[in-house]
């Protein structure tokens, strides 16, 4: 009987310490895992932080835009003389064809929302330029106005702020190089746009700008340059139309001891020795016309006419720059000029251009008015200058996109010119291949 | 010269004309991708000779692949923004084409266990704001509000802000999350969260009545109320294409509007148009 309760006590001692063991054991696993949880927890907590870090490191970067492109080309001219001087660049008399970097650009863009910081660099292997240099800052209330400061595109017309990277003929209208060489100017605007709401088919952007592109100020009078514009969507339709009016009210000085001659007679010219600041007035009106057409794909039909007042040079129809080492005369034209450009989409990748250009420089004269009597000043700067452009334009894909357009340019001709008694052989052949992103 | 720039031409313009294959491309709205999703397996069900690619990442992403030319239809759960517009003008010489192919009541999503049951457009806006911080200040237990949104592609973010924020920008505490469905499983699991979705999506979670003010009846987002427009946040739902849709594209989105693809609509959790 001993012996049996002794054998019982043993085993009751064992179990105890095998089930003592056990709840210790499991204990000490809970304890475990509850310590491994709550590692595993600091852990994610951690990450989360970090992600959150890393999140707002993210969101201060995605206000950096770096945008760009390159235009790498082949132009071929028909002529060995010096021309082409509004397809990328003259060419000089010992060769017609030429491989060129007409633009390289990149883009840095800050955007905070109702402010932005911008700068544009042109690099090509001829050097680097600034191309835009500006702040924009909106007001926060209403959103519609806004201030633009330092160097950027003149609020004028149609095609100067129509980039160069989406535009489907190489070069913009002679007309536009010549009165807004570089299209860029230095100087301040306001801009009013509503992207909402009953206002938001209207906009305006007009500023004063010194009027001498991205070079310095060369005198006190600033030009006003502004644009009013409509913009008319019709989606039932899939019809747009955008219409605008421009005005440039501004002037070039007239240095001491240096004339203006206005050129509007065929006999003599009127000269002004007095008149300090020499008008220099355009005024141009713009209509682009946008449709789908079923089944082809979209067409655009834009058009631009410009006319005013231009103080040029002798030998050329641009502005007239101050240059206090070397002064010169100024020559003021009457001038009338417009394109008109038809683009067609063919499908998803291909676009038809097609594009009529005329620049009359002086439209008081025409032909063999010209250089008939000394003693008007009439030269090759007064010639008519009409270009006739076709291509085709290819996206290969988001980003790279070929171009190949002809441009046939017809000259006024005049007998008492030598090197205009018929026409120049200047019509030019581009293919251009683009990489924006 | 001229008859280089023909041949040429000519060339280029051979190369470049691709005939259309048979996978149609559909990007945009994660609010819609579900649906976009169910669209396609049903029509391609149907239509075997047919590809449907559906991919989602935001209303915004679906309108640049489309401005871009990688996608050929569009989702989106917000209208197009004229500088979106502009930019299809500048490369397709086109508007876009808009079609409205459901309705939806934007719903604001609180965990099951929230008491608070009811919100004015008001007082969602000074959550979404950061004026409205903690759940006693609209009736609910003194705890703060934790607020779960969309990110800025997305096209629900975008009508939120324009819609009920007014254009105001969305508070600095809010957490952005890239879907629907991630704010609706953040908001499950958070007592004192609140989200923002489309109505689709609403499992695990308790939708909000929502009134206009403070002396209006509030509803909840159902069929009834989203149709008569009692409901107060209620938007369409969109595709869109570059061009007026032809063959293949235009009979899809034909079917996708006519009775049989409106009840997948409906399944969805959406609303129909017709």
């Amino acid at each position: 009987m001993k012996q049996t309760l002794g054998y019982l006590c043993i085993i009751l001692l064992v179990f105890t310490i095998v089930v003592k063991g056990q709840e210790q054991e499991a204990d000490t696993s809970a304890t475990a895992m509850l310590e491994k949880l709550t590692e595993v927890k600091g852990q994610v907590e951690g990450m989360n932080e970090t992600v959150l870090e890393m999140k707002s490191t993210l969101d201060a970067l995605k206000k950096i835009k770096i945008s760009g492109y390159i235009q790498s080309q082949f132009v071929n001219v028909n002529s060995d003389a010096t021309v082409g001087g509004f397809s990328g660049g003259n060419f000089d008399k010992n060769y017609h064809n030429r491989f060129q970097v007409r633009r390289g650009r990149v883009k840095f863009l800050y955007d905070n929302d109702l402010t932005q910081y911008v700068i544009q660099l042109d690099a090509i292997p001829t050097g680097v330029t600034i191309k835009d240099a500006y702040i924009t800052s909106r007001e926060p209330w209403l959103r519609m106005f806004a201030l633009t400061a330092g160097v950027f595109d003149r609020p004028f017309g149609f095609e100067i702020a129509y980039s160069s990277s989406s535009r489907e003929t190489p070069e913009r209208s002679r007309i536009f190089q010549t009165l807004f060489p570089g299209e860029r100017d230095l100087g301040a605007k306001v801009e009013f746009s509503s992207l909402e709401g009953p206002l938001s088919f209207l906009n305006f952007k007009g500023g004063w700008f010194t009027g001498n592109g991205i070079a310095n100020e060369t005198d006190n009078a600033k030009d006003f340059i502004g644009r009013i514009g409509v913009s008319l969507p019709f989606t039932e339709e899939n019809l747009a139309i955008d219409a605008g009016l421009s005005a440039y009210s501004g002037s070039v000085l007239r240095e001491t001891g240096k004339k203006s001659y206005t050129l509007s007679s065929v006999t003599k010219a009127g000269a002004d020795s007095t008149t300090k600041y020499i008008d220099r007035t355009y005024f141009g009106a713009d209509l682009q016309v946008y449709y789908d057409v079923p089944v082809i794909g979209g067409f655009s039909l834009r058009g631009e006419f410009i006319s005013g007042k231009q103080p040029g040079d002798a030998s050329a129809s641009t502005y007239h720059k101050v240059n206090t080492s070397s002064p010169t005369d100024i020559y003021l034209r009457n001038f009338v000029g417009y394109y008109v450009n038809y683009v067609q989409n063919l499908g998803l990748s291909n676009q038809f251009v097609l594009k009529y250009d005329v620049y009359d420089p002086n439209s008081d004269v025409s032909g063999d008015d010209i250089n008939q009597n000394v003693a008007a000043k009439l030269g090759a700067a007064d010639i008519k200058y009409t270009t006739l452009g076709v291509g085709l334009v290819h996206h290969w894909d988001a980003n790279v996109k070929f171009t190949l357009y002809y441009e046939s340019v017809k000259n006024e001709t005049t007998k008492y010119v030598a090197s205009l008694k018929e026409d120049i052989k200047d019509n030019v052949l581009t293919l251009r291949m683009q990489y924006k992103f | 010269m001229k008859n280089l720039f023909l041949a040429v031409l000519f060339g280029l313009a051979a190369f470049g004309f691709r005939g259309p294959g048979d996978v149609i491309t559909v990007k945009g709205s994660d609010t819609m991708v579900i649906l976009a999703q169910r669209w396609a397996e049903l029509y391609m069900g149907k239509n075997s000779g047919i590809t449907i690619q559906v991919t989602g990442g935001g209303s915004g992403i679906g309108i640049s692949a489309l401005i871009n030319g990688t996608t050929e239809i569009c989702n989106s759960s917000r209208p197009m923004k004229n500088s979106e517009r502009d930019k299809l003008k500048q490369r397709f010489n086109s508007l876009g084409v808009e079609i409205k192919v459901a309705k939806d009541g934007l719903s604001i999503y609180v965990s099951e266990s929230n008491t608070v049951k009811e919100l004015t457009l008001a007082q969602i806006k000074d959550i979404y704001t950061g004026k409205i911080t903690n759940w006693k200040q609209i009736g609910g237990p003194d705890k703060k509000i934790i607020v779960y949104g969309r990110e800025n592609s997305s096209g629900t973010y975008v009508y939120f802000r324009d819609f009920v924020l007014q254009g105001e920008d969305f508070t600095s505490t809010m957490q952005s999350l890239p879907g629907t469905a991630a704010v609706v499983n953040a908001v499950s699991k958070d007592k004192f969260g609140v989200g923002f979705g489309g109505a689709a999506y609403a499992k695990g979670i308790h939708i909000m009545r929502v009134k206009k003010d403070a002396s209006s009846q509030a509803f909840e987002p159902t069929a009834e109320t989203i149709k008569s427009g009692s409901y107060p946040i209620t938007r369409y739902l969109y595709l869109y294409t570059r061009t007026r849709p032809t063959g293949q594209i235009k009979e899809y989105i034909d079917w996708i509007l006519s009775p049989e693809g409106q009840q997948v609509v409906q399944k969805v959790g959406y609303f129909p148009v017709k």
